[in-house]
């Protein structure tokens, strides 16, 4: 019985601790306090759990640098994140916690898969979505009015990967993906691009693996069935090492590209060094790839704890920048005059370029260059400027 | 063609290890044990911690250190099957079926997510991999490592099988599949035969666990999510509760998915497989190997 009084003992308290909390923050979010909050759905746990922290640092990285020049409109900037692990449930989850924390402006969103189911959640609570990752068309295909995405599309990664291809005399090209939104997309907009025009590089095959598993022989043994000279994966960068490795394994010499869920060194570390040379990708700008970039990974390095930038931290952290300067813009915390302040913008520099809007609310113009791996890393190949 | 048969198998002989467990688990005290494909992930976890941490020492990418690996990290997952068992499952046996179902399903969780906390979510690189150059028979390109991987994962299913059919503590075994109450009378010691169970499937997938992590070179936490619903999967086919139905029904999901994807795409191969694994299960309900379940009054 003792035990028992001590045990409810220690509830209450546990629960008043609850509650102070919970008072903290509700005080301190949305835009009434003297804060503004941003919010992030990432990925934190799940197969993506590794970008999640990469995000989350690269948007705070913003917001440390907005409020030590004195934030905006006069209020200090926070960030929110919460887990959407890759997974629909748990992103509609994280973000209707977000829409009742009142947050501003949504910054998060890395597997287009999780972020379609939380788009309408944050348009119906009036709240502007600006995507740091995700890509895939159907983000924007539903033309809801507050969402924004910084990333290139599927379609601009499916043309400056069909420019390239053609570059290097593709003749059969073999189309591998994962099954995932943000991967189809690209091969379904390449394998388009490939019919329409007969002269260029031609699909040999189109296959699709399924995600998380370690074996792939019989994907690699029906791409190699149909013997091409090109083969670019869409999917991520677990998978790609393996599918590499596999195909090199089965004795194809060929070339091999793959899209931006891919470029990650863990990639050529699990694909093996001597596998993994002379393999493409094509990605959006990062900073290894900028000229300004060192000073910028320098300065993300100080910031936490010498760790460095992952894919995605230059997105996240433009993201903020983005948000920051159309609540400025807008002179209010409303989403609808934010949205209105962002269609607005005009030439605001990203790490991708100057910043504007297409109608669809995509970038005008995707950025995207295409890397090679050399050594151990990826080493730019083709900015694909011509 | 042969290729097809060859990639079937080898796959195949993944599930079936791990298949087994699972199988010999269910026959025993009827519990579908959701953590057994996270002990899979153990043991490529624990292979890689001792190949990282006495890489040098033991000679790199010797076969004999690699076996000697392989052994130690059955021993670290059997162990491990046997604690969970006593920890998790013992509790809750004389308890509704679905009690011991959502235990699992916890365990399972807890194994996965534990274990992200302790190496990180990122995936990892296997420090020693095997090599060899492939050769070719009758049209199959065939790697050294894949026989060498086939022939340990036969020598493991045979030894297990002999020990169930040959040794006392595997009759009794059987004999408590059949009825645990009637052995208890008998002076079997029920607990103790349960705790072998356990340690030899665990041991078995920990075993599956760094083959994959030695051959395809990566892994993650949830590198046994999958493999455990094919495993399980397998059993089914093979007629749950039956161990040389386990290796078959690993050995057939090999098969299937190879032709699937061969023959209509990967896109299309899990249905493909499972479609037949339905046609399969309406004309022998019971799986392959499985035993038709006389009602007795």
């Amino acid at each position: 019985m003792k035990l028992h009084t001590r045990f409810l003992a220690a509830a209450a308290a546990a629960g008043m601790a609850v509650a102070t909390l919970a008072g903290c923050g509700s005080s301190g979010s949305g835009s009434s306090g003297d804060t503004i909050t941003l919010g992030m759905v990432v990925p934190l746990t799940g197969s993506s759990a590794a970008i999640g922290p990469y995000m989350q640092n690269g948007a705070q990285l913003a917001i440390n640098e907005i409020n030590d020049a004195g934030g905006v409109l006069g209020k200090k900037l926070q960030l929110e994140v919460q887990d959407g692990a890759c997974d629909s449930k748990s992103a509609s989850t994280a973000a209707n916690k977000l829409v009742s924390d009142k947050v501003t402006v949504s910054v998060g969103g890395y597997c287009s898969g999780a972020t379609l189911p939380t788009l309408p959640i944050f348009n119906n609570a009036n709240i502007p979505m600006i995507i740091p990752a995700a890509n895939s068309d159907d983000l924007v295909n539903q033309k809801l009015p507050l969402v924004f995405l910084i990333n290139g599309t599927g379609t601009q990664q499916a043309a400056a990967a069909m420019k390239f291809m053609t570059k290097e005399n593709a003749k059969k090209v073999a189309l591998m993906d994962d099954s995932t939104s943000y991967s189809t997309n690209i091969t379904k907009n390449v394998a388009a691009l490939m019919k329409k025009d007969s002269s260029g590089p031609q699909q040999a095959i189109h296959e699709s693996v399924t995600a998380g598993e370690s074996d792939y022989s019989a994907n690699v043994n029906a791409v190699i069935k149909a013997s091409p000279d090109f083969v670019y994966w869409t999917g991520y960068y677990q998978e790609g090492g393996l599918i590499i490795k596999q195909l090199r394994q089965a004795g194809y010499t060929g070339k091999i590209m793959v899209a931006d869920g891919s470029v990650d060194a863990k990639l050529i570390q699990i694909a093996g060094q001597a596998n993994a040379q002379g393999v493409f990708a094509t990605m959006t700008q990062t900073p290894e790839t900028i000229p300004d970039g060192a000073a910028w990974i320098a300065k993300y390095k100080k910031a936490f704890d010498n760790k460095a930038p992952g894919p995605y931290s230059t997105q996240s952290y433009d993201a903020v920048r983005v948000a920051a300067e159309a609540i400025k813009n807008a002179n209010s915390t409303d989403g609808k005059a934010i949205a209105t302040a962002l269609e607005k913008i005009d030439g605001f520099k990203l790490f991708s370029g100057p910043l504007k809007f297409t109608p669809e609310h995509t970038l005008s113009s995707g950025g995207f260059l295409i890397l090679v791996v050399k050594g151990d890393k990826f080493d730019v190949q083709d900015q694909l400027q011509d | 063609m042969t290729q097809l048969i060859w990639n079937g198998i080898f796959i195949g002989s993944f599930y079936a290890l791990v298949a087994l467990g699972y199988s010999m688990v269910y026959g025993i005290i009827k519990l579908l044990n959701f953590a057994h494909g996270d002990i899979y992930m153990l043991g490529a976890f624990a292979g890689f911690a001792m190949l990282t941490a006495f890489g040098g020492a033991i000679g790199g990418g010797s076969i004999v250190a690699l076996l000697v690996v392989l052994v130690l990290s059955m021993l670290g997952t059997g162990i491990f099957g046997v604690v969970l068992e006593r920890v998790a499952y013992r509790p809750v046996r004389s308890a509704p079926r679905l009690n011991a179902l959502i235990t699992a399903v916890g365990a399972s969780f807890t194994i996965e997510y534990g274990m992200s906390l302790i190496a990180g979510p990122n995936p990892r690189v296997y420090p020693v991999q095997l090599t060899g150059t492939p050769f070719t028979v009758l049209g199959a390109r065939i790697n050294e490592q894949q026989v060498i991987l086939i022939v340990v994962a036969l020598v493991l299913m045979v030894g297990m099988n002999l020990w169930v059919v040959r040794t006392r503590s595997g009759r009794a075994m059987r004999a408590i599949s059949q009825d645990p109450k009637a052995c208890l009378y008998m002076g079997v010691k029920v607990d103790n035969v349960i705790s072998w169970a356990f340690f030899i499937g665990s041991a078995l997938a920990g075993a599956a666990g760094v083959m994959a992590g030695a051959y395809f070179g990566s892994i993650t936490f949830l590198m046994g999510f999958i493999i455990g619903l094919k495993a399980f999967t397998a059993a089914v086919i093979g007629g749950i509760g039956n161990i040389p139905g386990a290796m078959l029904g690993g050995i057939l999901l090999g098969l299937l998915e190879s032709f699937g994807t061969a023959w209509l795409g990967g896109q299309w191969r899990d249905v493909f497989t499972f479609v037949v694994l339905i046609l399969l299960l309406t004309v022998r309900p019971t799986g392959l190997l499985g035993e038709r379940v006389t009602e007795r009054v």
